[in-house]
């Protein structure tokens, strides 16, 4: 998890919305850089729900400027990429990529293999637990063993060890390869017997690096994208805020483990504003045990070169309870 | 304390003497002046605050709007727009002592629960207030230089520290918690960590159908975590 | 608060008040996950319960813990593989340029891994008969293809097993089922489908007759191939998966395209009201109507001016003198919607008996908004797109009885689906007949009986 991917990670941009596929990344950014993103696509384990949501992960265009502004990533034309990367794929290459797909399904089904004849006689032990539990009853009322724990044990880490084999170092993989994999196991390595895999990525099929032909200019923001950037200079991490009916949600931390503190609402310096919005926002805020916070760019200094990258005002509104 | 209550039906209303004696009111006719002496009638006998002034700051009027409205500054104060180079708006600003207190940050009461303060230990304290009509124009510029003609951002007086102690004397251990928690929060005035100034917004509403209800909001500079209560 | 000693953490925080918010409304503790056994199969549907979180950050190592299990969690969760068994592996192939008959001479293929000539033939045999009728029975969505598959259609799959294919695709005569793009791309994404690049789009020597590289196609590639194509934008799929994943069918409406006009929703409509007033009956109702509402010219004289008047109603209606909005009463001409103000999916309950080749009315309608280019629809907007759903007048037992159910029904509705990054809300707005409900037709309210306010004209959900 602690991974360490290679800079810039490259931002898929694709039918005007920014995307990352490779989970290193992702969690590499939500650790180091405070970029969260909304996952959007379905989770292939539990695909029937919407409370947990899977990669790929989609940026807001603030998250990708202000990643590219950090030097941390580059916006990359993701449809040229694929056409022209499968354009340029040879058929040593294909050949390569299909057998390490195959090595990686096969090493799967033994897993799974292997775990089912494991639950099988973890299974056939607990029966005979049960009767040797109910014989024991019959001659002293002793409480059975606690079942099950040991099944559920076994069954996390081989979860574990699935996913490990996914979520792993890439360049590890690699190292590992198709020969070595496949020649560890050489008995049941039959082409039948591979798990099919669609790849979250495309990294080890198409060039890591993007080329500079496929990379594209900084994102357009919409304006509030200065009070964007201040905020998460400021340590908040933000979110999306259409829920609350704002601009962006802003955490005190890892959205995972903290409730956001504010609804922010981004206006421009001399823009008109509605004091009901303030009311409003406020009123609505105070509901949901959050602060409302209005900001925006300090354009007093009109000349734009000496302003401050970071000249924006905020303020937080709160009901007064009188 | 103001909290007697017209006993005597043909006594004007509090609201009337008011209008009648403020100074700078000639003119009723400028709702934001009316309003503002509608909040402060409102501050004065319903929420009970003391100690009420009322002040009067000029706002620079926004740039892009100079143009077309060059028309209306001069109705609504004729004998303050003496600026040559950028003309202004008269805001007037409401300050008062409420019977309590209005607003604590949580991190402020969480101090105080350590050293087991009450809020009725702390001395009240005079609060700004903004006064403000439904429709009225606002914007972030405008909030923004209402909060630099505040007073206050080099640390809250601690000379109200010895007041405080003076009264807390018969509880020696009471008066140098006190004393600390007063010491800790002119630094904290410093470090903004209990928040930075502070306003309270009120807004009345005289838009059509408007009941003249005043509602109070708390806005701060800066980004100030909520109070969970 | 929070940060006063770690003993207080420990202590769970009370908020009864979150436990019946919706659980998709904020980020999720991953951690929660770690209680499923994923690789059991059969264990979907009891989901964790909410996670507690923490009002802010603190500097104890109890916290710090915490938040480590859980992108630990969440990464172990987002790794998950998307794994294809042999035995139910269904594959697609994707088709750039979109459908077109099989090349010369192509027989069942054998696939890289997957014996799949018996699977082709034998297997399910009510999909095969419904993807077979299709073929025949449903017309050609849009223009350019005479194989009886939508033009937008991008990826086939030569043996369609599974439940999905029931609600998803279209069959050409070849008995291949063809996707559009957001059905290839949501079943690639929950890893039901495993979509192979095409030989022609690599650079690969094509020596081998089959259309079919074998190169599983990635997400990442599987998105930057279906999205933006063929009218699919992130928003859409967005609510296309959100709703799916729910269980419920989505189609596309004639909506979808910008250019298209909204023919068949007229004709329905047409339909409903013919339904409404038929024939010699209708035409006297409206004689009659009409005799009561002839004007008693208010501009002359007093509103209630002279007659006999035998019950308030009389009055009443002489009152009402303010004209009002009848969604039933049929309209002159229509007026166009304007993008993205039109339906642009029609959606089926999942309980909805649902044929792919004679798709029932919608239970719902969905326009599709961008938040961050879109602002609240204007009147004109709003009418258009409302008129251009089908008359849903409020029925049943229950409708009849109670006031505000009916108004809140309305006659016509259509469901608003606000994206906002990946972030979706769903408004139904519904067209009320305020006017049509004659309170004062009403019996009295009973003196202890409350009445609650009246309800707003649209009901956000």
């Amino acid at each position: 998890m602690n991974a360490e991917p290679n800079l810039p990670i490259p931002i898929s941009y694709t039918a005007g919305s920014y995307f990352i596929f490779s989970i290193d990344a992702v969690t590499y950014l939500r650790r180091e850089h405070h970029i969260c993103g909304v996952l959007s696509g379905t989770l292939p384990q539990i695909p029937q729900q919407n409370v947990f949501l899977g990669l790929p992960l989609e940026l807001m265009a603030e998250e990708a400027r202000l990643l590219v502004e950090k030097g941390v990533a580059c916006i990359v034309d993701e449809v040229n990429v694929q056409t022209d990367g499968m354009k340029a794929l040879m058929e040593a290459d294909r050949q390569r990529y299909l057998q390490e797909l195959q090595a990686q399904g096969t090493q799967v089904m033994q897993m799974q293999a292997s775990r089912k004849e494991q639950q099988r006689e973890e299974a056939l032990k607990k029966i005979e637990e049960k009767k040797a539990a109910q014989a024991a009853k019959k001659k002293a009322s002793q409480p059975p063993p606690p079942p099950e724990t040991p099944a559920t044990d076994s069954t996390t880490k081989d979860d574990e060890a699935v996913v490990g084999l996914f979520a792993g170092d890439r360049k590890q993989q690699q190292q590992q390869g198709p020969d070595q994999s496949s020649s560890r196991r050489p008995s049941t390595a039959i082409a039948s017997h591979a798990m099919g895999i669609t790849p979250a990525t495309s990294h080890s099929l198409l060039p890591l690096e993007p080329s500079a032909q496929h990379k594209l200019p900084l994102p357009a923001v919409p304006s509030s994208y200065p009070l964007f950037a201040h905020l998460h200079s400021e340590g908040y991490f933000l979110s999306p805020g259409l829920r609350f009916g704002c601009q962006y949600l802003a955490y005190p931390g890892d959205p995972l483990r903290f409730h956001s503190h504010f609804l922010v609402v981004s206006t421009g310096w001399h823009e008109e504003l509605d004091l009901m919005e303030i009311i409003a926002g406020g009123r609505l805020g105070t509901g949901v045990k959050k602060g409302f916070l209005i900001g925006g760019a300090d354009e007093t200094t009109s000349d734009l070169e000496s302003r401050e990258a970071d000249d924006v005002r905020t303020f937080s509104i709160e009901w007064a309870g009188m | 304390m103001t909290t007697k209550t017209p006993t005597k039906p043909p006594q004007p209303s509090a609201l009337t003497n008011l209008i009648a004696a403020s100074p700078s009111t000639s003119a009723p006719s400028d709702p934001l002046a009316a309003s503002t002496l509608q909040i402060l009638h409102n501050l004065q006998h319903q929420h009970l605050w003391t100690s009420l002034q009322t002040h009067e700051i000029e706002l620079p009027v926004p740039k892009k709007d100079t143009p077309s409205s060059s028309a209306s500054p001069p109705a609504s104060s004729p004998a303050t727009t003496t600026t040559t180079t950028t003309t202004t708006t008269t805001q007037y600003l409401i300050s008062g002592i409420p019977p309590h207190h209005v607003y604590i940050h949580p991190d402020e009461q969480l101090y105080m629960l350590q050293r087991g303060l009450r809020e009725t230990d702390i001395e009240l304290e005079r609060l700004f207030v903004l006064p403000a009509v439904q429709g009225q124009s606002w914007s972030l510029a405008r909030l923004a230089a209402v909060f630099d003609s505040l007073p206050g951002g080099e640390g809250r007086p601690a000379a109200s520290a010895a007041a405080g102690t003076d009264i807390e004397g018969s509880e020696g251990d009471k008066a140098a918690k006190l004393a600390e928690y007063y010491e800790y929060r002119e630094k904290a005035s410093l470090t903004k960590e209990w928040g930075g100034k502070r306003i309270l917004l009120a807004m009345v509403d005289r838009m059509m159908g408007g009941d003249g209800t005043v509602v109070y909001y708390i806005v701060q500079e800066g980004a100030v975590k909520p109070r969970q209560n | 608060m929070a940060d006063t000693d770690e003993a207080a953490i420990h202590m769970p925080s009370n908020d009864s008040a979150h436990i019946d918010t919706d659980l998709s409304d904020e980020t999720q503790d991953f951690r929660m996950l770690n209680h499923l056994t994923f690789l059991t199969d059969g264990s979907q549907g009891n989901l964790p319960k909410r996670g507690e979180k923490d009002f802010e950050p603190n500097p104890t190592l109890f916290q710090a813990d915490i938040l480590s299990a859980s992108r630990q969690a969440m990464h172990n969760a987002l790794a998950y593989p998307r794994l294809h068994h042999p035995r139910n592996q269904v594959i697609g192939i994707y088709a750039p340029d979109g459908p077109a008959p099989p090349s010369v001479a192509q027989a069942p293929k054998q696939m890289d891994t997957v014996p799949e000539d018996n699977d082709t033939q034998p297997q399910q045999p009510e999909d095969t008969t419904a993807t077979a009728g299709d073929a025949d029975a449903g017309p050609p969505k849009a223009a350019g293809t005479e194989m009886g598959v939508p033009a937008e259609s991008c990826v086939y799959v030569t043996n369609p097993k599974g439940q999905y294919f029931k609600t998803i695709g279209r069959a050409d005569r070849w008995n291949r089922v063809w996707l559009l793009p957001e059905e290839a791309l949501y079943l690639l994404e929950r890893g039901s489908l495993d979509i192979r690049w095409p030989i022609s789009s690599t650079g690969c020597s094509g020596e081998s007759e089959t259309a079919d590289s074998g190169i599983p196609m990635s997400l990442q590639a599987a998105y930057a191939c279906f999205l933006g194509h063929g009218g699919l934008n992130m928003e859409r799929f967005s609510v296309y998966t959100g709703l799916r994943r729910l269980g419920y069918t989505l189609v596309r409406a004639p909506g979808w395209y910008d250019d298209a006009d909204e023919g068949d929703c007229s004709a329905e409509d047409a339909q409903t009201q013919s339904r409404q007033g038929p024939g010699l009956a209708g035409v006297f109702g409206r004689f009659m109507q009409w005799l009561s509402d002839s004007p008693s010219c208010p501009v002359a004289g007093p509103l209630v001016g002279l007659g006999i008047h035998r019950s308030y109603d009389d009055i009443y209606r002489k009152l009402s003198i303010i004209p009002w909005h009848d969604p039933t009463a049929p309209r002159s001409e229509s007026r166009p919607t304007s993008p993205p103000f039109r339906v642009v999916f029609h959606v089926y309950k999942p309980s909805t008996p649902f044929r792919k080749s004679a798709p029932p009315p919608a239970d719902f309608r969905i326009a599709v908004v961008n938040a961050r280019e879109t602002a609240v629809p204007t009147l004109a907007q709003m009418s258009a797109l409302l008129e251009s759903t089908p008359l849903d007048p409020p029925k049943g037992v229950k409708m009849d009885r109670v006031l505000s159910l009916r108004l809140r029904q309305g006659y016509r509705s259509v469901i608003l689906a606000v994206v906002d990054q990946g972030v979706v809300s769903y408004l139904r707005v519904a067209d009320s007949a305020f006017g049509k409900e004659k309170l004062y037709k009403l019996q009295g309210p009973k003196p202890n009986q409350k009445r609650g306010p009246p309800r707003p004209r649209a009901k956000g959900r």
